[in-house]
């Protein structure tokens, strides 16, 4: 594992048992983070991006059971890097909860539920602030608070701190909850579908201010989301998912020049160009996604893949490595056949 | 939140008066002539009847009398029984105390219970607690509380001889623990049922808020799991249960009729039952308008309650 590698995750999976069925949610998913930099994890509703997520912090209910080879992240908060396992650490037992806040944070998809509604701003944004830091007065850490809304563009920060999350608009509600997050000055901020709910303009500006609070301050993002353009805006290494498996994973200008997986291709073909030839047809990828108890065996593309073989059908597909850093599952790989 | 209270407290005097009045209208045209039973079968001529009508004030305009009645309860006097000639003051106002004490304690207990088991239980969803408050839920809502009544009866005063059948010490010269032993079993009656609830609803109300994002969002920050729950689960839930145990206070005091009888109980339930099957409608109309005043009270009271927990509540212009 080299320095730069702040989270490592390998062969990560995630059964979720409802009425006594157990589903394969997430399947041997392995990727790793690199410090100061972004990793997108990029795929359809329901393909398991945000439940991986949910699993590599714990944060998730009780019908989840989860397993991995490992999942490493190492700190580097004071001088020697120090390593944890998160996969061994009980969920929200101590040593886990003192990593969630001051070492990874996440904000979620939705400002307008994020936010509890009975208590002020300022108090929301202080709770993680007074949790972590043992000692400290309420009056300081308010204090913190307010520099932190300054800095994240809200106007009237002053007054905004003593207000309830209903008086905000969606977008302030999400500075807030980005607040939330910085507040404790984490390394990892996991972004889950964070401009989802909000409109393009105000989608722009929350994400030019997680870049900006990156660069300043070297913080590792992981964005999940759907949206390619804000991938090829904001990322440095892609992991695309489909069914629970990534199936294509590697540096940014890989995945968008040389899309290996009919997955990605078809992903990156869908995607709406402003001023797209007008007679041209908007391609999308043929089918629906199956129901995930359904898959059993072989690729789990198979069946909307216009390449499929009979020995796509069997078994688990091995990952592939295309090029250095540049993995994809898929046969078509194997044999050397590009596109 | 002031001039929200303000505005509450008006408009609840004004629904007082409404019903007030309803209620005055609708038994002043129930056909009973008071005069009657008044003057009793042996005594009625039509001219006694005309004397004593004009004697009691009964030829004035309805609003008229409506006003006297007013008038006449805000300086203490409620009137008479026809029926049996008590002063309502001293037969009915004077009985509030002792229904008061078995329905605010069992409110009370069932509160403290119902919300207590409601919490464990969605805390530890479909634990031992959680099944076993469940079942206990369900019974307490299917069962009337006179049922509950009979039964522990024949438990605990019949097989066991442990606790007395009926009646009430009174307050006085002596202590807790003396009075103590006829309180119980009218308490449990009429508390089982409303703990039952309580604790349905309570469970219900959390499950549903502890899978709210902001609640994944609170775990986020790291902070402990029990102040996950108190700060932000319970206290989102505690709005619904709120409403609910408050309304839940009338139907006590109705459910304190049925129980009052069984066990003796020397409070307004009997009074009320007396007074109905003797068509005495006086005693009726007073009873019905201070459960009116009771509820809108607890309304009131609701409403206030939804504003201290809930900012969106408070500040709404």
């Amino acid at each position: 594992m080299s320095d730069e590698i702040i989270l490592d995750v390998k062969n990560l999976s995630t059964v979720i048992t409802t009425d006594r069925v157990p589903v394969r949610i997430v399947k041997d998913v392995s990727f790793q983070l690199r410090r100061g930099r972004t990793l997108a994890i990029v795929g359809e509703s329901g393909c398991g991006k945000s439940v991986t997520m949910q699993s590599v912090v714990k944060l998730v209910s009780r019908n989840y059971h989860i397993t991995a080879d490992h999942v490493l992240y190492r700190s580097f908060r004071s001088g020697a890097p120090k390593e944890y396992r998160l996969d061994k650490l009980a969920p929200y037992g101590r040593v886990m909860r003192s990593l969630r806040g001051p070492e990874i944070s996440m904000v979620f998809q939705d400002p307008m539920m994020s936010l509890n509604p009975v208590y002020k701003i300022g108090d929301q944004v202080i709770e993680g602030l007074l949790q972590h830091n043992p000692g400290m007065k309420k009056r300081e850490a308010w204090a913190r608070a307010l520099e932190m809304l300054k800095k994240l563009g809200i106007p009237a920060a002053e007054q905004r701190i003593n207000e309830y999350p209903h008086q905000m608009s969606g977008g302030m509600k999400q500075r807030i909850v980005i607040a939330i997050a910085m507040i404790c000055d984490p390394q990892i901020i996991i972004a889950d579908e964070p401009t989802t709910a909000l409109d393009v303009t105000i989608q722009s500006q929350i994400m030019e201010l997680m870049k900006q609070l990156q660069t300043e301050d070297r913080k590792s993002i992981i964005l999940i989301t759907h949206n390619m353009g804000l991938v090829a805006e904001m990322a440095d290494d892609v992991a695309v998912m489909y069914m629970g498996r990534v199936v294509e994973a590697g540096p940014i200008q890989a995945i968008f020049e040389n899309p290996l997986h009919p997955y990605t291709q078809g992903l990156l073909k869908s995607v709406p160009v402003l001023g797209m030839a007008r007679d041209k047809p908007l391609i999308a990828i043929p089918g629906s996604t199956p129901n995930p108890a359904d898959l059993t065996e072989g690729c789990e593309f198979a069946g909307r893949c216009p390449y499929c073989e009979a020995a796509c059908l069997r078994g688990v597909i091995p990952s592939f490595e295309a090029e250095p850093g540049h993995q994809v599952r898929c046969l078509r790989s194997a044999h050397g056949e590009v596109n | 939140m002031a001039k929200y209270v303000a505005k509450r407290l008006l408009l609840t005097l004004v629904m007082i008066i409404i019903i007030s009045f309803a209620i005055f209208v609708a038994l002043n045209n129930t056909g009973v002539d008071p005069i009657s039973f008044k003057l009793g079968l042996d005594n009625y001529t039509p001219e006694a009847a005309a004397e004593l009508r004009e004697k009691l004030g009964l030829n004035a305009p309805l609003v008229v009398r409506y006003l006297r009645w007013w008038k006449d309860m805000l300086s203490g006097n409620f009137g008479y029984s026809i029926a049996h000639g008590y002063s309502i003051r001293s037969g009915l106002i004077a009985k509030w105390p002792a229904t008061l004490e078995i329905s605010l304690t069992a409110m009370i207990v069932s509160t403290v219970i119902g919300i207590g088991i409601g919490m464990l239980s969605a805390i530890w969803q479909n634990s031992i607690v959680d099944y076993l408050g469940r079942m206990i839920a369900a019974i307490g809502n299917s069962v009337p509380e006179y049922f509950f009544a009979l039964i522990l009866i024949q438990l605990f005063s019949v097989r066991l001889q442990l606790l007395p059948t009926s009646g009430r010490v009174p307050a006085g010269a002596v202590t807790f623990w003396d009075r103590l032993p006829n309180l119980i079993l009218p308490v449990a009656a009429l508390a089982i049922p409303m703990c039952g609830n309580l604790m349905r609803y309570t469970r219900n109300t959390m499950l549903d808020v502890a899978n709210q994002e902001y609640v994944k969002l609170a775990r986020s920050k790291g902070i402990p799991e029990w102040k996950v729950y108190i700060k932000h689960v319970f206290r989102n839930s505690m709005r619904p249960v709120v409403t609910v145990l408050l309304f839940r206070m009338t139907l006590l005091l109705g459910g304190s009729v049925a129980v009052e009888t069984i066990f003796s109980w020397p409070g307004v339930g009997q009074v009320l039952t007396q007074a109905i099957t003797a068509s005495d409608y006086s005693v009726v109309m007073l009873y019905t308008l201070m459960m009116a005043v009771l509820m809108l009270t607890i309304s009131f009271l609701v409403d206030l309650f939804a504003a201290l927990l809930d900012p969106r509540v408070r500040l709404d212009k």
